[in-house]
C-alpha cells in the first residue's frame, strides 16, 4: 500500500484556486450572503477584469456591442453566467494537466467536470434547488480534483485496481481505496481543506460516490452524484475507470425524479454539448 | 511540360460520428468512427458489394417518452427513429439486406444500475428489436459491461475496430 502521507504532499504541487474564485465559492455557501455581495466582490477585483472581458468579448457570446466593464459584461450576459465563467477560469489550470493513470486523453478530465458542472446546474434548476446552484455548479466542477494526484498512483497499481473491478465486483473508488489506501473523492476533500473551502463543498467532493450511505440523503450532494452518473453513461470524459462505479436508484427517488426525467437530462446534455466544448476553449 | 503523375490511393479520411449523429459514406478511403461510447449504441451496416456503409451513434432508445419536437430536432439520439433512417438511407442507395453485416457496440451501465434505469440494457434491447423486425441478423455485438468503447467502420474493407478501454482491439 502506498504511504499516504505521499500521496497527501502532492497537494502541494497544485496551482492554488485564484482568490476571487475561492471568494465566490464562500459567498456561495454562505446562507447569508445574497447574489448582490458577489457581484460587489466581481465589480471589485481587478484581478479578472482582463480575462473577464476577453472571454466576454469572444465570439462565443455573439454579443453586438463590446464589453468594457465587469459591470457591463454582468448586465448584458447576467451574473450567473459571470460567476460561471470565473468558476471555470479559476480551476481550469489545474484540470488542464492531463492526469496520467486514468487513461484520459488530453484535457478530457476538464470536459468531464464542466459537463458535470453543466448538468449538475441543469438538475438543480429542474428540482428547485436554485438556491444553491452556484455551490452545486462548482462541487460538480471540483469533484474530480483528487485523480489530478491520484493518478500516478493510480498508473502504478493499474493491474491490481483493475483485478478487483473486473473480477470481484468492486467500485473503481472502492478499489483504489483497497489497493492504494485512499480514494480519488477522499484526496479531493483533502484538497478542500488544505485550500480552506468550506465544510459543505469539501463534504460534497468527498462523498460525490455516495458510498456512505447517509449522504444519499443529502439533496445537493445528490445532484453531484448524478451529474456524474449522466456523464458516465454519455461516455464524456471517463476514462479506465469508465462506468466502474455503484447507482443508487433511492436516490433518484428521493429527488423525486423519473426514468423519464434522467432520459430528458442525457437528451438536453447531449444536445448542449457542442456549445459546452466552444466554452471550453475559451477559459 | 512534365506529365503530373497524381496517385491513384484516395487520401484517407476519418469521420467523426459524433453523440446523436448519423454518417453514411461510399467512400472507401473513409473511416466512420464513434468515440466514447457509453450506455448509448452504436450500429454499424456495412454492404461489402457496394462498399458503402453507415454507423449510427444513438442515446436513447424511445423518443416516445420525450416531447416529439425533441426527436425532430435530434432523430438520430434515438433508437426508434434513428435506426430507421441508417438503414433506409443504405437501401436507397442500393444496398440489399441480405449482403451486409451489422455490428453493435456500446449499451455499457453504471454498476448495480437495475430496473428502469438502465439505459444501456434499454438500448442493446432496441437495437435487437429493430433488426430482428427486420428479419436481419446482428452479426456481431459487443455490449454492456462497465467500459466506454470506441468503434471504427473501414468502408472499403469493412473491418470495424472495437476499442474497449484498458483491453486489447478487436476486428470484425
Amino acid at each position: 500500500m502506498t504511504n499516504i502521507d505521499d500521496i497527501i504532499s502532492g497537494i502541494d504541487t497544485l496551482k492554488p484556486i485564484p482568490p476571487v474564485a475561492a471568494q465566490i465559492m464562500a459567498l456561495a455557501e454562505d446562507e447569508y450572503s445574497s447574489m448582490s455581495d458577489i457581484a460587489d466582490l466581481i465589480v471589485h477585483d481587478p484581478s479578472i477584469t482582463a480575462s473577464l472581458l476577453k472571454i466576454c468579448n469572444s465570439a462565443y457570446f455573439g454579443l453586438s456591442r463590446q464589453i468594457e466593464s465587469v459591470r457591463d459584461a454582468i448586465t448584458l450576459l447576467g451574473l450567473d453566467q459571470i460567476i460561471e465563467l470565473i468558476l471555470l477560469n479559476g480551476t481550469a489550470e489545474n484540470f488542464k494537466d492531463e492526469p496520467d493513470g486514468y487513461g484520459l486523453g488530453e484535457g478530457e478530465l476538464w470536459h468531464h467536470a464542466v459537463l458535470s458542472a453543466h448538468v449538475a446546474k441543469v438538475l438543480a434548476e429542474n428540482t428547485g434547488w436554485t438556491s444553491n446552484k452556484h455551490l452545486i455548479f462548482t462541487a460538480a466542477l471540483l469533484k474530480d480534483i483528487g485523480k489530478i494526484i491520484m493518478g500516478r498512483y493510480v498508473a502504478f497499481s493499474y493491474e491490481k485496481i483493475n483485478i478487483l473491478v473486473h473480477s470481484k465486483g468492486y467500485s473503481f473508488n472502492e478499489a483504489e481505496k483497497e489497493i492504494i489506501g485512499m480514494n480519488h473523492e477522499e484526496l479531493g476533500a483533502r484538497i478542500g481543506k488544505k485550500w480552506r473551502f468550506g465544510d459543505k463543498l469539501i463534504y460534497m467532493i468527498g462523498n460525490h460516490h455516495m458510498t456512505d450511505e447517509t449522504c444519499r440523503n443529502d439533496p445537493e450532494t445528490a445532484l453531484v452524484y448524478l451529474a456524474d452518473i449522466v456523464c458516465m453513461m454519455i461516455g464524456f470524459g471517463t476514462s479506465l475507470d469508465g462506468l466502474a462505479y455503484r447507482f443508487y436508484g433511492e436516490v433518484l427517488d428521493r429527488m423525486n425524479l423519473t426514468e423519464k426525467d434522467l432520459q430528458n437530462v442525457i437528451f438536453d446534455t447531449g444536445e448542449s454539448r457542442q456549445k459546452i466544448e466552444k466554452l471550453l476553449n475559451l477559459v | 511540360m512534365h506529365e503530373v503523375h497524381l496517385s491513384h490511393r484516395p487520401i484517407s479520411v476519418m469521420t467523426a460520428v459524433n453523440f446523436g449523429d448519423l454518417k453514411i459514406s461510399q467512400n472507401p478511403a473513409e473511416t466512420l468512427v464513434a468515440f466514447s461510447i457509453g450506455s448509448g449504441m452504436v450500429v454499424s451496416i456495412h454492404d461489402p458489394v457496394l462498399k458503402a456503409g453507415g454507423v449510427l451513434n444513438f442515446v436513447l432508445p424511445d423518443s416516445m417518452t420525450m416531447l416529439p419536437e425533441k426527436a425532430e430536432r435530434y432523430p438520430y439520439m434515438f433508437a426508434d427513429t434513428g435506426l430507421p433512417v441508417l438503414l433506409e438511407a443504405l437501401l436507397d442507395i442500393g444496398t440489399k439486406t441480405e449482403n451486409v453485416k451489422v455490428v453493435i457496440a456500446g449499451g455499457a451501465q453504471v454498476m448495480d444500475q437495475n430496473g428502469g434505469f438502465n439505459i444501456g440494457l434499454k438500448n442493446h434491447r432496441a437495437a435487437a428489436a429493430f433488426f430482428m423486425d427486420k428479419n436481419m441478423s446482428i452479426d456481431h455485438q459487443d455490449i454492456g459491461g462497465i467500459s466506454r468503447r470506441t468503434l471504427r467502420l473501414d468502408i472499403g474493407s469493412g473491418y470495424n475496430i472495437i476499442q474497449t478501454l484498458g483491453q486489447a482491439e478487436v476486428q470484425v
